[in-house]
């Protein structure tokens, strides 16, 4: 098979385990304002904890970089946030201020993946026993992302299937990325710190300016800060061990 | 300067770089010379400002092993985050608000140099460890925390003058509620350098302790006092000036 079509299914493959992410609230029945709160701090951890492997990343290839990107994606999602505030959304299953905060949660978790797309094609340079190892690790580290995706969502109206499907379509730039990535790997070698600084940037954003407030507006804030700051060490040693 | 630590007892470079992040605290009170009150919403940004420092020294810390996080340092993670939790339950500020500018019972005023003192004992956990990783990082890490301690300090003060505890009390307050950051910082740094061992549980313990605080204390009554979009900016400045300066500075 042509390498490039290997690299696409191996992609493929890494945004479809995001899905499994949706699987917990599958035994989720009732979904209480502390029940929103604790999905809204796990969402948190995982972005947070992910963010600080990203930058730990980036900033190998260059600390300038990583941070210009965290710049831009800070303002990517703050034009974002303007733009979705003059419309009165309907999505997934909710409207208003819950719409929104889906869709941006969506947005943020689809740019994240352009980022991780061009870090597996880039991980494909370095020979296909390492980039069969990176597939399967960043396929494994995609279902948490499924989580925060799930746990912003299903709170907030949409249906199990829905948050799995969801969850799919914001990882679909992984298997995209991947390829010019693997084709071009010296252009995109020195294009990852931005990205990766860009998503980062824009996850740690929505974190502070969105999931949190809306967590202590609902729940004791010790238990919120214990969910996150557990979720957080969790996600960091989860992905140091991949 | 990275370079003339090597010459200096270690000790006494921990001592003294710990006791210089505690009494840089006083400078908190500037911002309120002269008789000056707080806007609200500064109180907010400071505890952002405190929070994104606190947690961009969170990262340093993380990834300043460079390899994965053992056994020994994830439970150190968690034992940071219950015995904040427990100290914060057992001494009632477990729900501690620290902007009630118009609060005057005795009991909030205690509370709050208490809580500040608590807050100032993970921070010295977190210096200790730093400068046992090596004394570059540590005197980074302690100059990190020394920043973070004047917004701190500012948020101390403004409470102590409202209820009309003189500044330079508030000053001496604000560097008396840091003091256990300096037993901390040394009693942690002498223990990894007799059992070398107990390095992850330490550098665990200070990254579980560091997060929970940012996210039980600091973070929580910010969004009350500023809008959640300024909040979000000053934290992830703060957070990006010290990934950049992990990046690019000593052996970190």
């Amino acid at each position: 098979m042509d390498l490039v079509i290997v690299v696409f299914l191996y992609g493929l493959v890494t945004a479809l385990a995001t899905g499994l992410g949706a699987v917990p609230f599958a035994f989720v029945r009732q979904l209480s304002p502390r029940i929103t709160a604790q999905s809204n701090a796990v969402a948190s951890g995982l972005m947070l904890g992910a963010s600080f492997g990203l930058v730990a990343e980036g900033t190998q290839y260059g600390g300038w970089q990583t941070i210009i990107g965290g710049v831009g994606g800070v303002l990517f999602i703050l034009v974002t946030h303007t733009i979705l505030k003059r419309y009165d959304l309907e999505f997934g299953g909710s409207r208003g201020v819950g719409a929104r905060r889906a869709l941006l949660m969506l947005v943020v978790m689809t740019v994240h993946s352009f980022a991780e797309g061009v870090a597996v094609g880039v991980s494909f340079g370095g020979g296909m026993t390492l980039a069969l190892v990176i597939v399967i690790a960043i396929a494994v580290h995609n279902i948490p992302e499924g989580l925060a995706i799930s746990a912003v969502m299903r709170p907030r109206g949409t249906s199990v299937l829905g948050c799995a499907m969801w969850s799919v379509v914001s990882s679909l730039p992984q298997p995209i990325m991947a390829v010019p990535a693997f084709l071009l790997v010296d252009t995109f070698t020195r294009v990852l710190p931005y990205g990766i600084g860009f998503a980062a940037g824009a996850m740690v954003f929505m974190v502070i300016e969105e999931l949190l407030p809306e967590a202590y507006g609902q729940d004791q804030r010790h238990g919120v800060a214990i969910t996150v700051s557990v979720t957080l060490l969790a996600m960091v040693i989860f992905q140091q061990h991949l | 300067m990275f370079a003339a630590i090597g010459t200096v007892e270690p000790t006494l470079v921990v001592l003294l770089y710990s006791s210089l992040a505690a009494g840089v605290a006083a400078a908190g009170v500037l911002p309120l010379a002269g008789g000056r009150t707080l806007p609200t919403h500064w109180i907010g940004w400071s505890n952002a400002l405190a929070g994104g420092l606190m947690l961009g020294v969170a990262y340093a810390l993380l990834v300043s092993a460079h390899d994965p996080v053992p056994l020994g340092g994830a439970l150190g993670g968690l034992l940071g985050i219950l015995v904040v939790n427990r100290t914060h339950a057992a001494s009632g500020t477990a729900n501690l608000d620290l902007n009630r500018l118009h609060e005057t019972s005795p009991d909030y005023g205690y509370k709050v140099l208490l809580v500040n003192g608590i807050h100032s004992a993970a921070e010295g956990v977190a210096i200790g460890a730093a400068m046992a990783v090596n004394l570059s990082f540590g005197v980074f890490t302690a100059l990190a925390i020394a920043v973070h301690n004047v917004p701190e300090g500012t948020v101390l003060a403004a409470i102590l003058t409202s209820r009309r505890v003189r500044l330079r009390d508030a000053a001496g307050l604000a560097v008396a509620t840091n003091a256990g950051q300096v037993l901390l910082a040394i009693v942690t740094f002498a223990l990894i350098v007799a059992a070398p061992g107990l390095m992850p549980w330490a550098l665990g313990f200070a990254v579980g302790s560091l997060v929970y605080l940012v996210l039980a204390e600091l973070l929580p009554e910010c969004y009350r006092e500023a809008g959640s979009t300024s909040i979000a900016l000053v934290t992830l400045v703060a957070m990006g000036v010290v990934a950049l300066l992990v990046s690019l500075g000593p052996g970190g």
